[in-house]
């Protein structure tokens, strides 16, 4: 873009000119150009000055001749910066209004100045400087007159304020307004004028007519009018390509410079408008159309390079534009809307015209060259005359001295040429296309289009490569190679690898050349597969397999040291040698994979140490031609196991020396790797070592200095190869076993010995809650001697989830722990105490770690695991037992043994109680009577009176257990006095399975309590030891087991109600039946009962009452009652209600029961008892 | 006049390319169609707006570059045809015509039960229908 002049490539701003009073002509100015859009001013100190402006006088005596050119290259600049559009003039107040003298100055001036101005239309305007504000000073008929004096309309004659910053900040504004409408009423004038003169179609040259549009376009530019500017560019361009076939002004080379000059300027000026009015698509279509019209006009021959060197131009500047225009138009979707259908993603990219630019840079340099070349002898002659730019847009011209003119000649194409030639020789073609093309390379990457930026660095690479700046050449082709081969473009990759081998041998890096050298024979290349053979590969030469068998022989030859054939720039032979041994590494990622590839399976996944086992080498190779290798290592990661394979043949090249004494080698009668198939070996290895061994790699070595690393892949998990993937072959697999093939493994997982050993858990039955459970465990040797065993104890919830696990054991407290091993108890450890002292014992609660003492083959070692059971849970039970079988000190050998067993734990006893009341004695609690509906909320006692408790312990388990004894634990500060009712028994109860054993307590509360605590049923018990032979007697030891008794809520009875009747009655004999009620507290009580008659009695008494009873006092209604039918029979029953607390009793129908018999019974007394069964007398 | 015809697998790899040029720039038609790759790419995964171009096999002209322009095609298993032609002035209709053909071709050859998908295309008849069809682009539709 820099090609063009800066008038061309900025936008046209109006110019205006300012005349006299040159102390204001700062601040106007700035003003000017401050405000939107500005406006350019030219300073005219003095009036005087004034004839710069005036125009040349024009000779109209010279006949008409032909226009001698297009464009005039200076005309834009003419009225971008000399001639204004308007001119201010500035005169001062004092002048206008002064004496005579200066009223007459002021009008010669005005004079002076509309001699310029009229002939060039220039508009005119007039400012009256003032000191003051007042506009009075200045008499209204000199304003008058100096407006008529200038022939101007009135508002274009201001009065310039200075003294008052607001004054001259509206005057500035007035000013600089009527200069804007002036100045556009100047370029629209100006403009119109021409295109009168286009309209009347009188021009007779086609040169005039393009020179008229562009002079319209640039003044409807001045006046911001984008669109008319437009089309009058357009007008213009396209005239100025109806000038191809038709202009003879010029000789034919150059007449066609100048019109493609002229077509760029114009072109130029399109796709800038067009791009800055957002017309993105438009933009690209004119330029479509541009180089369609002009690419194919290349001129003559000789000359074509500038042809190219235009075109390339073109490419250039409109991809510069379209990257300064693409910030404003970033949206690429919506431009392509509309009329642009037609246009491809890639033009919107100045990528895309970089990289166009770059290829017709390289099309003109070479046809430069040709040129060159052709006109050597010609251009010895030093020829004075300077050939420069004419006047003319595109033209040259020849300046020649006439005495002291200088003439400006026209020149033949001949010396056009010449100069031409050397103007192009000045510059470095090559430093350009490589800018060029990094360019485009770095746009494309941008845009994640990798391939176009592969292209461009692969033609940068290649101009670098003609430069020989080898270094830079190789960095970029293998940047390319690396996307060609991930693609599979094989010919690409012939080509650059072709180039790569050339840099690395110019270079000097045998290495690399090697490594290229081998990946390009080793490239899938056949000439069966249709690929033609290319006539232009560069340095690689035609593909092909011929080609591949050629390198192939040229690198086997350079490593085996048969052939040094190489040489780079400084005629060192390039040879493997002693000093310089050559070492090539194969990874899974590398391109070589295809030049040597190396799988390894063993034949089973696990073994057994000691046991010999297969082990399969297979190598192929893609190498045109047979590989024969001299010696093959195989390494593992174990290196003991390293061993060496040596061709039989080539025994004596081989390296022979370099193996490790010890290491073991074997001989193959031959290791040839032919084309696509699998050269497979197979050997015995026998590992001893547990653990993993894993083959690592796979060496071959070739000659006396020449190595390959290959790293062993599993057939199992093999990559393809690369490239040759898309190729249709024979596809083999490494190892002839199908099996094998898809699940083969380098690595085989050597086991441990198998243990020799027994573990033995026993366990009897299911654990009780409570107790100690314990858990017996024997090892016994059965052919291993166990040195320096440890056991290891692991106790886990069957169920999963958090039960224990020996890390965070400490925030356990014993409370939380619903299983725990206790302790370990072993015979021998509490024997030898001291030995035991070194023992590892760790015990946690539900891990343990216990050293087990040396055991000689045949012996035999227990301990015993206590387990505790806070809850009922099963429990899975781990041991095992890690030994080794040899008293060695190596601790990686050791054999390991693993026991679990399920343990149930399940609760012993289930205690249960109940409360009572005395016989036939019933308190009134109110509570109970109001929740009388309410079922069983916690139990109600009477303050300070009996009741009973009566506690049950209900054996569940399945073994019969033995009660030592029952109590209740009461606490400190206890309110209740709890006795026992009966005496300890002598000897533990047994308690068969199912059994309930209960025991009887009284329990008298001693205060009014909401909720009180009785104690804690405390029960002491052990299994039965007798029938339970197989536990051994430490296992049975006492167990109690504490539950506590739930609360109980004691009110006090206000009435108590206790029914007097005999035990037993007589048939026929009265006894008297009483109802005794007390009255507890001191308010009188009003109660009523009712008696309802029986069948079996007759009663005296009344049967229903009301009766009063007075405070802390009793009342007894009694009844005389005879029985008449005997048995047992229900006596009548009583209702009494309390109606304080409208409450009623009756008294349940086993209280109100009694036995009557048929004749008064006689109790025998049994005479060996020391009890006394005594008869109870009837009243 | 077609200059060269290609078939583009899933990975971008070349499965079939041929060349109809006697001049030696059989490689740079290479280059070529692995650039208009970095093209279909782009039409694919953004493509316009405008258009009933979903489900569109054709996709047009990718690319002008110096003397060639350069067509695409994507089917619906995702394989991609290229055509690189030197006409000036080609007819979208033609141009989809040589495709449809084209894709038929291509279809009969992958047909072949001894050919493996996604391997290089070797077959010797699917080569000479190809450059029948090449030899008769544009003639059916002036005929």
């Amino acid at each position: 873009m820099e090609e063009f002049p800066g008038e061309l490539r900025t936008p046209p701003v109006a110019l205006v000119a300012l005349v006299g009073f040159p102390e204001l002509h700062a601040p106007i100015t700035a003003h000017l150009h401050a405000e939107q859009p500005p406006i350019n001013a030219l300073a005219l100190p003095d009036i005087s000055k004034i004839s710069v402006f005036a125009r040349t006088p024009k000779d109209n005596s010279v006949p008409v001749r032909p226009v001698p050119g297009i464009l005039k290259r200076d005309w834009v600049s003419k009225h971008r910066t000399r001639i204004p559009a308007v001119v201010a003039a500035l005169f001062s107040s004092d002048h206008v209004s002064g004496d005579p003298a200066q009223w007459l100055q002021v009008c010669n001036d005005m004079d002076n100045l509309k001699a310029v101005t009229k002939p060039r239309n220039i508009k005119l305007v007039v400012a009256v400087v003032t000191q003051s504000s007042s506009k009075d000073e200045i008499s209204e008929d000199r304003m008058l007159a100096l407006r008529k004096k200038a022939e101007i309309d009135a508002k274009y004659v201001h009065v310039f304020t200075t003294n008052d910053p607001l004054e001259l900040e509206q005057s500035l504004n007035r000013l600089r307004s009527s200069l804007a409408e002036l100045a556009n009423a100047y370029y629209r004038d100006e403009g119109r004028r021409i295109k009168s003169r286009l309209e009347r179609k009188n021009l007779n040259s086609i040169e005039l007519h393009i020179r008229c549009c562009f002079k319209v376009a640039v003044y409807a530019e001045f006046r911001r009018d984008w669109a008319e500017g437009l089309k009058f560019y357009e007008e213009a361009y396209l005239s100025a390509r109806e000038m191809v076939g038709s202009s003879t002004r010029l000789p034919p080379i150059q007449r066609l410079v100048e019109i493609k000059t002229v077509a760029e300027q114009l072109h130029f000026k399109i796709s800038t408008l067009l791009m800055h009015g957002g017309k993105l698509a438009e933009a690209i279509m004119w330029f479509r159309r541009h180089i369609d019209t002009y690419k194919k006009l290349v001129g003559a021959a000789d000359a074509s390079f500038a042809h190219w060197e235009w075109l390339s131009r073109q490419y250039i500047v409109f991809a510069e534009l379209l990257e300064t225009s693409s910030a404003v138009l970033s949206d690429v979707a919506s431009a392509t809307s509309g009329i642009a259908e037609k246009l491809t993603e890639l033009e919107f990219y100045s990528a895309y015209y970089y990289q166009a630019a770059a290829q017709y840079l390289k099309e003109k340099s070479s046809c430069l060259e040709l040129a060159l070349s052709l006109s050597e002898h010609a251009d010895e002659t030093d020829d004075n005359d300077q050939s420069v730019s004419s006047v003319y847009v595109g033209q040259f011209v020849r300046l020649v001295e006439l005495g002291e003119a200088v003439v400006m000649q026209p020149l033949t194409d001949e010396e056009f040429i010449r100069y031409a030639l050397a103007e192009a020789k000045r510059f470095q073609a090559s430093f350009e296309i490589v800018a060029l093309l990094k360019k485009s390379s770095e746009s494309y990457n941008n845009h994640h289009m990798l391939r176009m930026a592969s292209y461009c660095g692969f033609k940068m690479a290649r101009e670098y490569f003609t430069a020989e700046k080898f270094g830079d050449a190789k960095q970029s082709f293998d940047i390319v190679a690396d996307l060609y081969r991930r693609e599979g473009w094989v010919a690409l990759l012939w080509e650059v690898l072709g180039y790569l081998r050339e840099c690395s041998k110019r270079i000097g890096s045998l290495k690399d050349f090697i490594e290229h050298s081998l990946e390009m024979a080793a490239l899938p290349v056949s000439d069966a597969n249709g690929i033609q053979s290319f006539m232009d590969c560069g340095p690689a030469g035609p593909l092909g397999l011929l080609a591949r068998e050629t390198i192939h022989k040229e690198v086997f030859g350079l490593v085996r040291g048969e052939q040094d054939i190489l040489l780079n720039e400084e005629n060192n032979p390039l040879k493997v040698t002693d000093d310089t041994p050559l070492f090539l590494e194969i990874d899974l990622v590398s391109p070589l994979r295809v030049v040597l590839l190396a799988s390894v399976a063993f034949h089973e996944q696990v073994v057994k140490p000691g046991t010999p086992t297969m082990l399969t080498v297979s190598l192929l190779t893609q190498l045109p031609l047979d590989v024969e290798i001299d010696q093959l290592e195989i390494q593992f990661n174990q290196t003991e196991y390293n061993f060496i394979i040596v061709n039989s043949q080539r025994s004596h090249l081989a390296a022979i020396s370099k193996v490790q004494p010890g290491r073991r080698v074997e001989m193959a009668p031959v290791l040839k790797v032919a084309t696509n198939r699998w050269l497979r070996l197979t050997y015995e290895i026998i590992s001893e070592q547990s653990g993993k061994l894993e083959c690592m790699y796979v060496i071959a070595r070739i000659g006396r200095h020449f190595t390959i690393s290959c790293r062993a892949e599993s057939p199992a998990s093999m990559n393809d190869l690369p490239l040759w993937k898309f190729e249709d072959r024979v596809e083999s697999t490494p190892i002839k076993d199908p099996g094998l093939a898809s699940s083969g493994q380098k690595a085989i997982q050597v086991e441990e010995p198998d243990p020799q050993v027994d573990l033995k858990l026993d366990s009897s039955g299911p654990a009780l809650v409570g107790e100690n459970f314990v858990v017996p465990v024997t090892i016994t040797s059965k052919g291993h001697s166990v040195h320096s065993g440890e056991l290891k104890i692991n106790l886990v919830d069957t169920k999963g989830g958090g039960l224990l696990s020996p890390r965070d054991v400490e925030p356990f407290s014993t409370d939380n722990l619903h299983v725990e091993l206790v302790g370990v108890s072993d015979r021998e450890s509490a024997d030898q105490s001291d030995i035991g002292s070194e023992n590892i014992r760790k015990i946690q609660p539900s891990f343990g770690l216990i050293s087990v003492p040396i055991i000689e083959e045949g012996k035999t070692w227990s301990c015993k695991l206590e387990i505790r059971w806070n809850r009922p849970k099963p429990v899975m039970l781990f041991v095992s037992l890690g030994y080794s079988p040899y008293g060695r000190e190596t601790s990686s050998q050791k054999v390991h043994v693993h026991k679990n067993l399920q343990i149930e734990g399940k609760t012993a006893l289930t205690i249960s109680h109940q409360f009572m009341l005395p016989f036939r004695q019933d308190p009134l609690l109110p509570s109970t009577g109001k929740a009388a509906a309410g079922s069983d909320t916690t139990p109600v006692l009477p303050s300070k009176e009996t009741s009973i408790l009566l506690v049950s312990a209900k054996n569940c388990t399945e073994v019969p257990l033995r009660l030592l004894s029952m109590s209740i634990e009461s606490e400190a500060d206890n309110k209740c006095t709890v006795r026992q009712k009966m005496e300890e028994p002598m000897e533990p109860a047994l308690v068969v399975p199912g059994e309930e054993f209960k025991k009887i307590f009284s329990v008298i509360p001693e205060e009014t309590i909401g909720n009180m605590n009785i104690g804690t049923v405390c029960l002491r018990w052990r299994r039965d030891c007798v029938r339970g032979k197989s536990v051994s007697s430490s296992s049975v030891t006492d167990v109690c087991t504490k539950q506590r008794l739930p609360d109980v809520t004691v009110e006090p009875p206000p009435l108590i109600l206790h029914i007097v009747c005999p035990a037993h009655a007589t048939l026929g004999v009265p006894f008297t039946y009483a109802i005794k009620i007390q009255n507890r507290t001191s308010l009188l009580q009003e109660i009523k009962y009712s008696l309802v008659d029986s069948q079996s009695f007759v009663l005296s008494g009344p049967h229903n009452d009301t009766i009063f009873i007075l405070p802390k006092s009793e009342h007894v209604a009694s009844f005389k009652v005879v029985a008449l039918v005997s048995g047992s029979q229900q006596m009548p029953r009583v209702t009494v209600t309390s109606t304080r607390y409208s409450a009623t009793f009756q008294p349940s129908p086993a209280a109100s029961t009694v036995f009557v018999f048929p004749s008064k019974p006689h109790f025998e007394q049994n005479g060996t008892g020391d009890r006394k069964l005594q008869s109870l007398a009837v009243e | 006049m077609i200059v060269c015809v290609a078939v583009v697998g899933h990975q971008n790899n070349p499965l079939y390319i041929q060349s109809f040029t006697e001049a030696d720039d059989a490689l740079k038609l290479h280059h070529i169609v692995h650039c208009s790759l970095d093209v279909v790419d782009e039409r694919v995964n953004n493509p316009k707006k405008s258009g009933p171009t979903l489900n569109e096999t054709f996709l047009g002209m990718l690319y002008p570059t110096e003397n060639y322009k350069v067509y695409g095609y994507l089917t619906n298993t995702k394989v991609k045809f290229i055509l690189v032609t030197t006409d000036l002035d080609v007819r979208d209709a033609d141009v989809r015509n040589f495709f449809r053909r084209f894709h038929a071709a291509y279809v009969d050859a992958v047909s072949n039960p001894f050919h493996v998908p996604g391997k290089k295309i070797t077959s010797t008849i699917f080569a000479e229908r190809v450059s029948n069809i090449v030899k008769s682009f544009g003639l059916s539709s002036t005929g």
